[in-house]
């Protein structure tokens, strides 16, 4: 029985993979994935997803630091709500970010009003998104190897005349290498991914907000063999990150 | 934090990602049979109360509603949804269930529709006529192609003589008219092109509309049909007749013109 109902599990996680895999038109692949609107969705998920996860690493790890270093009241608080666009659905995640960024948002109307500049429909409300939902997984993986990491090894270098920033960038850092790729790679694989904060906030159009998530959903409706295939290079693309962190993540 | 969960978290977060889908489905208690209809996003409001009003005259027959862009509709119903009844915002894709399977029975013209612009209530670009949405910088949102109010607004452009300046101005294309709707009752967009139906009593606040001349403007033909194989076949075409009689008054109401 209970061999049976994992069975069950790992059926249900399959199926859905042979199902896109069987649909895939293998022999025009290629072609499909090098059709303008694919070419399109491809340069911007790339620019999207990196440029958030670039985002996500540079504000994730000072937070991180303070997260797994120091302590102080309300740290549960601090991370639940950190956390809290992990959880959320990515639509009322895209809802948030007109409510805060959308012309009649709170910074979006000022921003408008004082520099006209408007945030929604551009690729930067693309990253804004992605950057939202995969901040939180850079912060955990960053935390979750500071708390590894031996913090006697810091104490060291510092009781040897070592300022902050110099432990900082000579011990701390290369210690964390693999961490750092990993939150990396995780914060780029989830912005990748990201659908329902893009398009509620960022809009659908080719070469500025449609990223490949989005180019799927629409082309799902008019060229369903292109949708199978940008599908079908998603999941690879997804796998090939859970296969490259496997090693780190489930020992 | 351990590793572990952690892990799961990620793979869970990273592979269900991917989300979107049609408008949700309503559910009644437990009647004796139920009748599937799939209805375009346009539809919406007037056929929930349709909807209602044949649960009402038809006591143990429940309706289920699912709404969305009619290409995405017909996708699902080609793919093999259970689905009875099939009300399109175009006859493009009944032809498509025609050709792709499973087939449409007793195809009716039911209602019709004309193409307005939408515009927040503020009025932030200064939308007065169809020739504004051709200045530039206006942040116009269409419906995609292939969703017949995109389709159509194409065509209104065209027949405006403004095709491609307002394409120009397209900052977002939307998976179904009730997403252009969305983008204007948000102040984001500074116009929507979509049916005077969208001009709902629960917008008419946020909204304004403004009117196409009808040499430019184009009508939209709604057409309904059972779908072949349908499980629930006679109440389907009971719910037919319903919309063709008692509906026509309710699609009225709403805003929607007879078909010829």
């Amino acid at each position: 029985m209970f061999v049976v109902l994992a069975a069950i599990g790992v059926a249900v996680a399959a199926l859905p993979l042979v199902g896109v895999a069987a649909r895939t038109p293998w022999s025009r692949t290629v072609g499909l994935l090098t059709s303008e609107t694919a070419l399109e969705a491809l340069r911007l998920s790339f620019v999207v997803a990196t440029a958030a996860a670039v985002i996500s690493l540079v504000t994730g790890f000072p937070l991180a630091w303070i997260l797994a270093r120091s302590s102080f009241r309300g740290k549960t608080v601090v991370r639940a709500i950190v956390v809290l666009p992990l959880v959320m659905p990515p639509v009322v995640a895209g809802v948030a970010l007109l409510a805060v960024f959308g012309r009649r948002g709170i910074v979006g109307s000022w921003l408008d009003a004082v520099a006209g500049v408007q945030i929604t429909f551009t690729t930067g409300a693309a990253v804004l998104a992605a950057a939202f939902v995969s901040f939180p997984l850079a912060v955990l993986a960053l935390e979750a190897g500071l708390r590894g990491l031996d913090e006697r090894l810091d104490d060291a270098a510092a009781t040897l005349g070592a300022s902050r920033w110099y432990v900082l960038r000579r011990v701390t850092v290369p210690l964390l290498g693999p961490q750092i790729a990993a939150a990396v790679v995780l914060a780029w694989a989830r912005a990748l991914g990201e659908f329902g904060a893009t398009i509620t906030f960022a809009g659908n159009l080719r070469g500025r907000t449609q990223t490949l998530p989005l180019a799927v959903f629409e082309q799902l409706q008019s060229d369903t063999d292109a949708a199978f295939a940008m599908s079908m290079l998603l999941i690879a693309v997804a796998f090939s990150v859970i296969l490259a962190l496997r090693g780190r993540f489930l020992r | 934090m351990t590793p572990r969960p952690f892990l799961l978290i990620c793979v869970i977060l990273i592979t269900s990602a991917c989300g979107g889908g049609t408008r949700g489905a309503r559910d009644g208690g437990g009647p004796s049979s139920r009748l599937t209809v799939s209805a375009a996003a346009s539809l919406t409001d007037a056929f929930t109360d349709i909807g209602e009003a044949f649960e009402d005259a038809n006591p143990g027959v429940g309706v289920t509603l699912n709404f969305g862009p009619s290409d995405g509709l017909a996708t699902q119903i080609v793919e093999g949804a259970p689905v009875d009844v099939f009300a399109s915002a175009s006859g493009t894709w009944i032809d498509a269930i025609d050709r792709d399977g499973p087939g449409a029975i007793r195809r009716t013209d039911f209602a019709r529709n004309a193409l307005a612009i939408l515009v927040p209530t503020d009025d932030p670009a200064g939308i007065d006529e169809v020739d504004d949405l051709a200045r530039d910088g206006v942040q116009l949102v269409l419906a995609a192609e292939g969703v017949p109010a995109g389709d159509l607004a194409r065509e209104m452009l065209a027949n405006a003589g403004i095709a491609d300046a307002a394409l120009a101005n397209v900052v977002s294309n939307e998976e179904d008219v009730r997403g252009v709707v969305t983008k204007v009752l948000s102040g984001d967009a500074d116009a929507g092109i979509a049916y005077v139906t969208d001009v709902t009593d629960d917008v008419e606040d946020e909204i304004s509309l403004v009117e196409i001349p009808a040499d430019v403007n184009v009508i939209a033909t709604y057409p309904i049909a059972v779908v072949s194989g349908a499980q629930e076949e006679d109440l389907a075409n009971r719910f037919i007749d319903f919309v063709l009689a008692d509906g026509q008054r309710t699609l009225a109401d709403h805003g929607f013109l007879s078909a010829p």
